[in-house]
């Protein structure tokens, strides 16, 4: 909401600059977003008098204008508007000033003639569209004084941010009881002092309201005789300066009182009133009203409408109807001042998709004692400014009226709750100053019984009273200290464990980290190639999703990966090597996954240390490190069917009968999905199954004292035979005495035969009791070849 | 012959003086300790000396050779390093060439920053918990003294599902959770992913938030505040100043939005902090006695306070980050930088 310094002066009295009241409203709450000066960009301009105007002798459209601007020569200025005329008042921007919408005045010559400044219409000045000719001023403004001083234009418009449950701050007068709070100052009401005609209201309408649990109060006023027109220029440009659009002078000045007190108004046509009645009840089923912006809306029973003696003529706290409104023939007005139900305001206006500044307020809560107030106020503007009179009484129908609203406030729970030491007495001058009622209860127990002012209706227990309290005496002046309490005892979590240590390996094995939206296209599935039937393709569906690409919960982070890797080969970076972290939605659960994927270029790239393109092997080897990471050893991997992989290239990771992930290179046609010109390899495992088996504990294992003996052993053999069968059996044949075997080469090619190929091992030999001797060595190793020639039908390679 | 020895001391000294090479030392060694050589051959004359010459002599005759022998030695060694320097010297590399960086990896900003706030409080006693993200009506709004129709709802849009369910806007539920769990004291942190319908360089549809929540017997708005000034001073330097503005949230009273000094200009007033030289970074206030109603806690017995703070925010205070979805694009070439 807006509010302006000139504006809010009028109802307060403060000392503060712009800037400082600025910084109170926000530290008492109300956040003033930004502080905008109106006027400064039209320094420079001043009111002058067109004295005399000759025809310019080169130009048809242009004149010559003698302008005196209080200085002592006047100035010659050459104007092209239709409208000049000599006596005529009008703003000049003299030479130098830099008008807001782009035009710096230069002394200049306009077809041989010198113009000394220039003649300006409200387009120009940036205070309005209309660029038919001169602004023209009144002639009783003083020559040469400042534009914006002869408007009243310089003022300060401020852009608070009211939270929902100020209401009562959504006008001039709310916030200046703010102001008050702070400063003290009694609030300035305006004057109201009515002059009725002596025709009773009640004999010329009456208002009936039978949804009174939906609209507890509803006033009316009728002001007949009004002559519609402009409102005259202070009201326009209060409304102006907050940003309320100008309509007429009925319709301003309900506008006007809004902002004033918050209080919505409505002006019917009087006379367009079927039997000249109003009825306050729920729509029938069936009916439809077209309101103010001449849409035409259907409504339903649960919905509150203001009607006449047959059809809806407002719906109820949000807008009028078009049929009722105030047009340039309106000659008799019915102002309504009411207070509705803030839930059925809100269901009603978001059913309908209509928010006013009406609504707004009423789905916040409006005082309902505003309503007299609000409505004396307006009549009295309407009948200065359309020349009506108003009606004798005022019909005002208060179903709702309510009990003031008393609480108990224990001054040292308010110390307790803080952590201040306030007296009881700075509690009592704090909440009188923000129209809080205050009396002790019981002197002994230091009890008060504060009454809460109806324009409070976010009071109403101890603690609301308590951040008053702090709220005025400022949050910056409660002290500041550590909790005394005992810290409770933690408890520890395998899974975050593992999460922390699967990533600081993958870190550390040279994968960067990603983040991506929980959201994906319903697509993915089939791009990953899933079947039809896989469960992983039963997603939760947004009811409201940003876009289809944002519609569903991801069950896998694979397609988000493959995106990425999209994404950056996109952009030319093709050394792609992330992984992911993050829970998946799945049936009804969020179980915790990490996954990976490595694609384009691994390696550095630079000299000795070149690109090199990753394979199956290399996405293995990091899930079999993730897994010595979190003290898993007894994995064992196995093909699978899962058809977003390589046929040939994939395997899952089983613990036992247990996959708890799985890995390969991308089948073709997912690369192809993504749009990838390389191989892309994946991994994901479950992190609750790894958590459940992971195994943090270590123990010392003494440090061999006997020396190890090598031995490198190839071996020809089948080409399909899986080359982790030798080193079980070798494993087996050498027992404690074989300490490791690692394959170092595999080779297919000429140098074997045709369906073979040659697997190369260095075994290491080595016994925990004694230094093996060659001829031990060498026995155990011949136990080895011979093995594996009778079982694996190996032949040694030589 | 004492002149004799004299002389082949101040000819050798002379002559190693001019020695370049290894070459040149061991010919001339040789001229003088050789078979023939000019010394070895006085200390064959050595003989026919007297009985009283001889011991003098031979005395004589041993310190040259002793001091030659050490002067040969010492020319060796200095032709030896010279020789090693030259060798080394043809051993140059390009030292432009690059270096081979081992690969690594990095932790994506955010969970760097979230890491930072999480390792603050868990110094500070907070215990880290988690919750579900997918949550009820009940646990986002309801519990959190936020019901249907109140206008503290529209701050918040929404993603729904199906049944009820929604994609929770704040990581608040997880307040309740815990102390549906959990008689307090509870001290804990709740670091974790939300989402709200709004997508624009300030805002992503998902986004981190880390929630605190300490209950006690007598925890007080003084305490709140030590806390979380403590926090600031720690995350963004001893310097930084916080300060507490009152606000609205539903489900704490009385509640504050906390400022602190723009991290750019340090408070003097900058585009940054639009000129006000204060940056909010985070929500928090008193536990509404209407949470701890919605927990079964005693609202007499016990009090407490929570805080909410944005992680991406917190980040991009540091990064400053023009438009806050590249965090989630993961362009290496952006992941790389921090």
């Amino acid at each position: 909401m807006n509010v302006t310094l000139n504006w809010l002066k009028t109802y307060i009295d403060f000392e503060f600059s712009a800037i400082e009241l600025a910084d109170r409203l926000t530290m008492l709450g109300i956040e003033v977003e930004s502080i905008k000066e109106l006027g400064t960009a039209l320094k420079g301009v001043v009111v002058g008098k067109v004295n005399s105007i000759r025809p310019h002798p080169n130009a048809d459209k242009l004149v010559l204008c003698q302008v005196d601007i209080g200085e002592e020569d006047a100035l010659q200025i050459v104007c092209g508007a239709p409208n000049a005329r000599e006596g005529m008042f009008a703003p000049v921007a003299t030479i130098g000033t830099d008008l807001p919408i782009g035009i710096s005045i230069k002394r200049t010559k306009l077809r041989g003639e010198e113009s000394h400044g220039m003649l300006c219409s409200e387009k120009e000045l940036g205070i309005s569209d209309d660029a038919t000719g001169l602004m023209e001023l009144s002639s009783d403004i003083p020559i040469g004084i400042g534009f914006t001083d002869a408007l009243g234009l310089d003022d300060t418009i401020f852009e608070l941010e009211i939270t929902p449950n100020r209401p009562d701050c959504l006008s001039l007068i709310g916030v200046a009881r703010e102001i008050r709070a702070e400063t003290g100052n009694e609030i300035k009401l305006p004057d109201v002092n009515l002059q009725e005609d002596d025709s009773d209201i009640r004999e010329i309408t009456s208002v009936t309201i039978d949804a009174s649990d939906l609209c507890p109060r509803y006033a009316a006023r009728v002001i007949r005789g009004v002559k519609i027109g402009e409102s005259p220029d202070w009201l326009k440009q209060r409304l102006e300066s907050v940003g309320i659009g100008v309509i007429n002078n009925i319709v301003d000045v309900t506008n006007f009182v809004l902002m004033e007190y918050g209080q919505p108004l409505h002006a019917f046509d009087y006379n367009k009133l079927g039997e000249k009645r109003i009825v306050v009840r729920r729509a029938a089923a069936g009916e439809q009203i077209t309101t103010l912006d001449e849409e035409e809306r259907k409504l339903t029973p649960d919905m509150l409408v203001i009607a006449d003696a047959t059809k809806p003529v407002a719906l109820a706290g949000i807008m009028g109807g078009y049929e009722t409104e105030i047009t340039g023939t309106t000659r008799d007005v019915l102002l309504e001042s009411a207070n509705f139900d803030p839930s059925s305001v809100r269901a009603t206006a978001k059913a309908l998709g209509l928010n006013t500044e009406a609504s707004y307020r009423f789905e916040r809560g409006v005082d309902p004692e505003t309503v007299i107030p609000a409505i004396d106020r307006a009549t009295q503007l309407i009948v200065e400014l359309t020349g009506g009179t108003v009606c004798e009484g005022i019909i005002d129908v208060y179903p709702g009226k309510c009990e003031l609203l008393q609480i108990h406030l224990r001054p040292k729970r308010v110390n307790f709750i803080l952590g201040t030491e306030l007296e009881a007495d700075e509690i009592r001058q704090i909440l009188s100053r923000l129209g809080f009622g205050v009396d002790t209860l019981q002197q002994q127990d230091n009890i008060y019984q504060v009454t809460v002012p109806t324009f409070r209706r976010d009071i109403t227990r101890e603690i609301d009273l308590i951040e008053e309290i702090a709220r005025v005496h400022g949050y910056d002046n409660i002290p500041t200290s550590l909790p005394k309490g005992d810290i409770p005892i933690p408890t520890t979590n395998t899974l975050d464990e593992v999460r922390r240590r699967i990533k600081h390996y993958l870190l550390g094995s040279g994968m960067m980290e990603a983040i991506n939206y929980s959201f994906c296209h319903p697509n993915c599935f089939d791009k990953i190639r899933l079947a039809g039937d896989n469960p992983l393709r039963d997603a939760l569906k947004l009811q409201n999703p940003l876009s289809p690409e944002m519609s569903i919960l991801r069950t896998t982070l694979l397609p988000s990966l493959l995106e990425n890797a999209q994404h950056n080969h996109n952009h030319q970076i093709d050394n792609i090597a992330l992984f992911e972290l993050s829970t998946v939605f799945l049936n009804g659960n969020e179980p915790a996954r990490i996954a990976g994927i490595l694609a384009g270029e691994i390696g550095g790239g630079v000299y000795g240390n070149p690109h090199q393109s990753p394979d199956f092997f290399d996405i293995k080897g990091i899930v079999e490190g993730a897994l010595e990471t979190c003290g898993v050893m007894d994995w064992t991997f196995a093909k699978t069917d899962a058809s977003t992989f390589h046929p040939g290239r994939n395997a899952e990771v089983l613990l036992g009968d247990q996959r708890i992930g799985i890995l390969g290179e991308a089948h073709p046609e997912v690369l192809d999905n993504y749009e990838l010109p390389y191989k892309a390899y994946l991994f994901e495992l479950d992190l609750e199954k790894l958590a459940a088996v992971a195994d943090f504990s270590k123990r010392f294992e003494p440090i061999p004292v006997y020396p190890s003996v090598l031995r490198d052993l190839a071996i020809v053999v089948d080409q399909d035979m899986p080359s982790d069968l030798p080193i079980d059996i070798i494993y087996s044949t050498g027992g404690d005495l074989v300490e490791s075997v690692r394959l170092f080469d595999v080779y297919v090619g000429d140098q074997v035969q045709e369906g073979k190929k040659s697997l190369a091992y260095t075994l290491t030999y080595h016994s925990a009791t004694e230094t093996l001797t060659d001829k031990e060595v060498n026995d155990l190793h011949d136990k080895v070849v011979k093995r594996l020639n009778q079982e694996l039908g190996a032949e040694l390679r030589m | 012959m004492k002149a004799e020895l004299e002389a082949i001391q101040v000819a050798a000294q002379e002559a190693l003086k001019d020695v370049k090479t290894a070459e040149a030392l061991e010919s001339l060694r040789i001229e003088y300790f050789g078979r023939r050589g000019k010394l070895t051959d006085v200390m064959k004359g050595m003989g026919q000396l007297s009985k009283d010459e001889r011991p003098v002599i031979g005395k004589l005759a041993n310190e040259v050779r002793a001091s030659l022998t050490d002067a040969f030695e010492a020319t060796k060694n200095a032709l030896d390093c010279k020789h090693q320097e030259q060798q080394l010297i043809t051993e140059s590399v390009d030292i432009t060439l690059p270096g081979r960086k081992p690969a690594y990896g990095k932790a994506h900003p955010v969970m760097q920053t979230l890491e930072r706030i999480e390792s603050i409080f868990t110094q500070m006693g907070f215990q880290v918990v988690t919750g579900p993200e997918v949550e009820t009506e009940h646990y986002n709004f309801d519990a959190l003294n936020t019901p249907p129709d109140h206008p503290a709802r529209d701050l918040h849009d929404t993603f729904y599902l199906t049944d009820g369910h929604l994609l929770r806007t704040h990581t608040s539920p997880v307040q309740i959770r815990a102390m549906e769990n959990q008689k307090p004291p509870v001290r804990i942190i709740v670091p974790g992913k939300a989402y709200r319908v709004d997508y624009d360089v300030s805002h992503t549809p998902m986004f981190h938030q880390v929630e605190g929540l300490l209950v006690d017997k007598h925890v007080t708005f003084s305490e709140l505040k030590g806390v979380l000034v403590s926090f600031a001073r720690q995350m963004f330097g001893d310097q930084t100043r916080m300060r507490f503005r009152p606000h609205f949230f539903p489900f704490t009273e009385p509640s504050a939005e906390a400022d602190i000094t723009c991290t750019v200009c340090q408070g003097k007033g900058c585009r940054s902090c639009g000129h006000t030289g204060w940056i909010e970074i985070l929500g928090a206030g008193a536990v509404d006695p209407e949470v701890f109603r919605a927990v079964n806690y005693d609202l007499e017995e016990v009090t407490g306070f929570a805080f909410g703070m944005g992680v991406e925010r917190i980040a991009n205070l540091q990064f400053r980050i023009p438009d806050i979805r590249t965090f989630y694009e993961n362009d290496l070439r952006f992941l790389r930088q921090f």
